[in-house]
């Protein structure tokens, strides 16, 4: 899981696989025949512009949107089609855009909530502590309204909420939008620590090269479509990446 | 802009319009003559002084300014209660002067309340010369001392407002007060005076004087040093626990347990029928707060649950329907003991609320709204049609319904044993309630209703949870419905058109959505005042709107809130951060995006 990377990961079977997925609204389509693979213990951003299609992907994989053709597959099942709730209780989990905590809920309540599918008691109890001890600005304020935390704790809150439910797959959208720059590389530290949980994640970013300095591989989508998919020392060498997203010339 | 003045013209302009609202309706000329105490105190006049009284105490709040919070100093405070006072009085003056210079009878005839007399009220009796004048100095008396009450430290402020506190219960509540001291053998005459039915001034002060000592008391009793950190401590809002009572709160219990078993006994018989539908709405109100309150689903059709509980009652224990001649067999009924049919409505009612829930799944808002309003009329218009003649009498209405007596009891004709009927419904309404509250569903009902997609995403079965709510909702707002059919005995369809809906709601908006003892207090409010109150009666419709408003506006949370208990730092706390914020040149974004409605 850390080291050796895709070579390593692709030996093994992916935990969740996107095959030929096409997504509409209505009439106009936003995903196109999109082809992803994440493997256990990877850690994989999804780059694009605005309106490329990220964050469907994100609804597509948790069910908030069914695809009009192709499959979404999580350990093995088949799970598009299935309902939000049904997916959630396998394994999958999110951080949302915007992070949308419970506001008028306290933070203590927001983490409960995180784990709301799970009856073991004891593991519960286990992985607040664990998220606690990631996060300890997250333990000072429990019981504060979470509305009222600022935009890094909140963050914070938001991923301690998603951990709670002890994904399989954790989902992550865009994570750093709207925080101040030293409030992104926090981010980017709590995702890396995260990581080295090791837990799989799937984080779409608008920042490419914070992304791709701590991901294993990315892809890139344009207008729905997979464009490029490589491990992210490539795609930081890439010519084409480092013009569209990379921010050179 | 003077600092005073700028603080000053909103309270005043809210006030001013508040005052001429209630000049307009009628209000006041209906209360010129309900006195609170003596003769030169009308209820009237209360009323049309208090806006200002407030205006004065909003415009003292503390603010923050340049993240310095600012307290007023008592002068100061003065100063700015007083302006506004004032000013608000010059805004009630103009008017007087347009309405006097147009002819209020004229303007009597599109607005009928207005009239000269009313004019002569407003003007406190007086020519509208020396009407004015009082208003003017009246208004800064009253706006200053809303100020410099508004500047007391809390613990003065409770002292300085006990005493008309109190009279302004008693005044209110005289009818109640009166049959209660009748009730335990003693002659009202020393309190009220039986001819103005207002306080006398003798008893009235010293009502005022024995509450303030009191008060002074208890805190002199508290501010022991253990006690310094009480405020903290809501009381027994938060404990949960069986054991681990204080002796304090073992006491304040039995009061508590005692003043509800006797209340019945102590306010007589007509308003102990009062209190009684004031529980047939606690019953409706805690249903439809777990709709809307906790759940978050307008539903304007609430009136269906109550409805078929009456009616299911009536049905399954064996009423008869009224025909043209006489009285009929309805074409379906059991003659079931009505502690049997009981839970079997209760049953039926969540089935109604699955079978109302499931086509209005997928509506949000508005949509919902508008559907269950429609819905609510389709119940209302089925009980009441010709169609519907041989089952629940249509628009004659069904009658001889059981009086589920006990033993000696007489719940129909007696309304001190239909409290205690009700006060049981009422108990296991208020326990289900708080049990839901503060479990994995209520938690569940509270993600959803703050955001549905997210709680989707937590693993939250929207679905499951949305028709949980619509039929505990159901079966509780039935519950309802069959004590008002034991208290009546008869049922017509009069009783369930949509302003039930509304005043429903109107108790669960009032009171707080969400807040069990909101409940409550919503419905003592627009149930029980206008009981107690018989003035007050005709204005409900008018009072329920404009409270509605104001609350809407002021406060949204409604009376008493749905207290979570949290530690964030009080708003002006808050706002001061964003000011720092602002001045640190961060971007405000960081939070705005995220601030609770
Ligand atoms: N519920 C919806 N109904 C119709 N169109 C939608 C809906 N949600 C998204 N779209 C459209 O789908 C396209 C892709 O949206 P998406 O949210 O996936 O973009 P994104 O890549 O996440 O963009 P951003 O970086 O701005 O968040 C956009 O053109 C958007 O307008
Ligand atoms: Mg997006």
């Amino acid at each position: 899981m850390m080291a050796g990377k895709g070579a390593d990961a692709e030996e093994r079977k992916p935990v969740l696989e996107l095959r030929q997925v096409n997504t509409h609204y209505g009439l106009v389509a936003v995903l196109r025949d999109v082809d992803m693979a994440i493997y256990p213990g990877e850690m994989v951003c999804l780059l694009g512009g605005n309106a490329s299609g990220k964050s469907t992907t994100l609804k597509t994989i948790l069910g908030y949107v069914t695809p009009s053709s192709g499959e979404v597959v999580f350990d093995g099942e088949v799970i598009s089609g299935k309902s939000t709730t049904e997916i959630v209780r396998r394994g999958v989990s999110m951080v949302p855009e915007n992070r949308r905590l419970f506001g008028d809920m306290t933070v203590e309540e927001n983490l409960l909530l995180g784990a709301y599918t799970r009856t073991d008691k004891a593991a519960v109890e286990q992985d607040r502590q664990m998220v606690l001890d990631t996060f300890p600005v997250v333990g000072e304020r429990l019981k504060q309204k979470a509305g009222t935390l600022s935009g890094g704790q909140q963050q914070m809150v938001a991923m301690g909420r998603a951990l709670m439910a002890n994904p399989k797959v954790l989902l992550m959208d865009e994570p750093s939008m709207g925080l101040a720059p030293i409030l992104v590389d926090q981010v980017f530290e709590i995702i890396k620590t995260i990581r080295s949980l090791g837990r799989t994640v799937f984080v779409v970013e608008q920042n490419a090269n914070m992304a791709l300095s701590i991901a294993d591989r990315g892809y890139v989508i344009q207008t729905g479509r997979v464009v490029l998919a490589d491990t992210a020392a490539n795609l930081l060498a890439n010519p084409m990446m480092r013009e569209a997203y990379l921010g050179e010339l | 802009m003077p600092a005073p003045l700028a603080r000053a013209w909103k309270p005043a302009l809210i006030a001013g319009i508040v005052v001429v609202y209630v000049s307009a309706v009628g209000l006041i000329e209906q209360f010129a003559e309900v006195y609170a105490i003596g003769t030169q105190v009308s209820l009237a006049r209360v009323l049309l002084l208090l806006p200002l009284f407030l205006a004065g105490w909003v415009a003292t709040r503390t603010t923050v300014e340049r993240g310095e919070r600012k307290v007023l100093a008592m002068p100061q405070a003065a100063l700015s209660g007083a302006v506004t006072g004032l000013v608000g009085g010059a805004m009630v003056s103009i008017v007087l002067l347009a309405v006097d210079a147009i002819d209020p009878d004229t303007i009597g005839e599109v607005l009928i309340a207005v009239s000269t007399k009313l004019l002569g009220i407003v003007s406190f009796d007086q020519s509208l010369g020396t009407g004015i004048v009082l208003w003017l100095v009246l208004g800064a008396v009253v706006g200053a001392l809303g100020g410099v009450v508004r500047a007391l430290s809390p613990g003065a402020r409770r002292v300085v407002l006990a005493g008309p506190l109190t009279i302004g219960v008693l005044a209110i509540l005289q009818r109640v007060v009166s049959t209660a001291i009748k009730e335990l053998g003693f002659r009202p005459d020393f309190l009220y005076d039986s001819k103005t039915s207002g306080l006398t001034w003798a008893g009235g002060i010293a009502a005022a004087v024995i509450v303030t000592l009191a008060v002074v008391g208890r805190d002199v009793l508290r501010s022991r040093p253990e006690a310094a950190a009480a405020p903290a401590a809501r009381p027994a809002a938060a404990s949960t626990g069986l054991g681990g009572f204080t002796t304090r709160q073992l006491v304040q219990g039995a009061v508590a347990i005692i003043a509800v078993l006797a209340l019945p006994w102590v306010i007589g018989t007509a308003l102990s029928g009062t209190v009684g539908t004031v529980m047939i709405f606690i019953l409706l109100g805690l249903g439809l707060n777990i709709v809307v309150g906790f759940a978050g689903l307008l539903d304007l059709g609430y009136v269906a649950f109550f409805a078929f509980g009456a009616y299911a009652t009536a049905l399954l224990t064996g009423a008869q329907v009224n025909t043209t001649d006489g009285a009929g067999d309805p074409a379906f009924s059991l003659g079931l003991n009505f502690y049997v049919a009981i839970p079997i409505v209760v049953l039926l009612a969540a089935g109604v609320g699955l079978l109302v829930g499931s086509p209005v799944l997928r509506l949000r808002g508005d949509y919902l709204a508008i559907v269950t309003l429609g819905l609510g009329e389709v119940v209302s218009t089925l009980v009441t049609s010709k169609w519907a003649e041989g089952l629940v009498g249509g628009p004659q209405g069904m009658r001889d319904i059981t009086g589920g007596d006990i033993g000696p009891t007489d719940f129909q004709n007696n309304p001190r044993h239909f409290y205690y009927l009700a006060l049981v419904f009422v108990l296991l309404a208020l326990y289900t309630s708080w049990r839901l509250q503060y479990s994995r569903v209520g938690r569940a009902w509270n993600a959803m209703r703050e955001d549905e997609q997210v709680a989707d995403a937590m693993g939250i079965s929207t679905t499951r949870y949305k028709l949980l709510a619509f039929a505990t909702g159901g079966a509780i707002g039935s519950l309802g419905g069959a004590l008002l059919a034991i208290q009546l005995g008869s049922l017509t369809p009069r009783s369930f058109d949509v302003n039930v809906s509304i005043l429903a709601l109107a108790v669960v908006i009032l009171g707080g959505l969400g807040s069990l003892r909101g409940v409550m207090v919503g419905s003592l409010a627009l149930v029980g005042l206008p009981g107690f109150l018989r003035e007050f009666e005709e204005f409900r419709p008018l009072a329920l709107g404009a409270v509605i408003i104001a609350i809407m506006l002021l406060r949204p949370q409604g009376i008493l809130p749905n207290v979570r208990v949290t530690e964030d730092i009080a708003d002006e706390d808050r706002d001061q951060d964003a000011w720092a914020r602002a001045a640190a040149g961060q971007p405000a974004t960081e939070t705005s995006a995220v601030e609770p409605a």
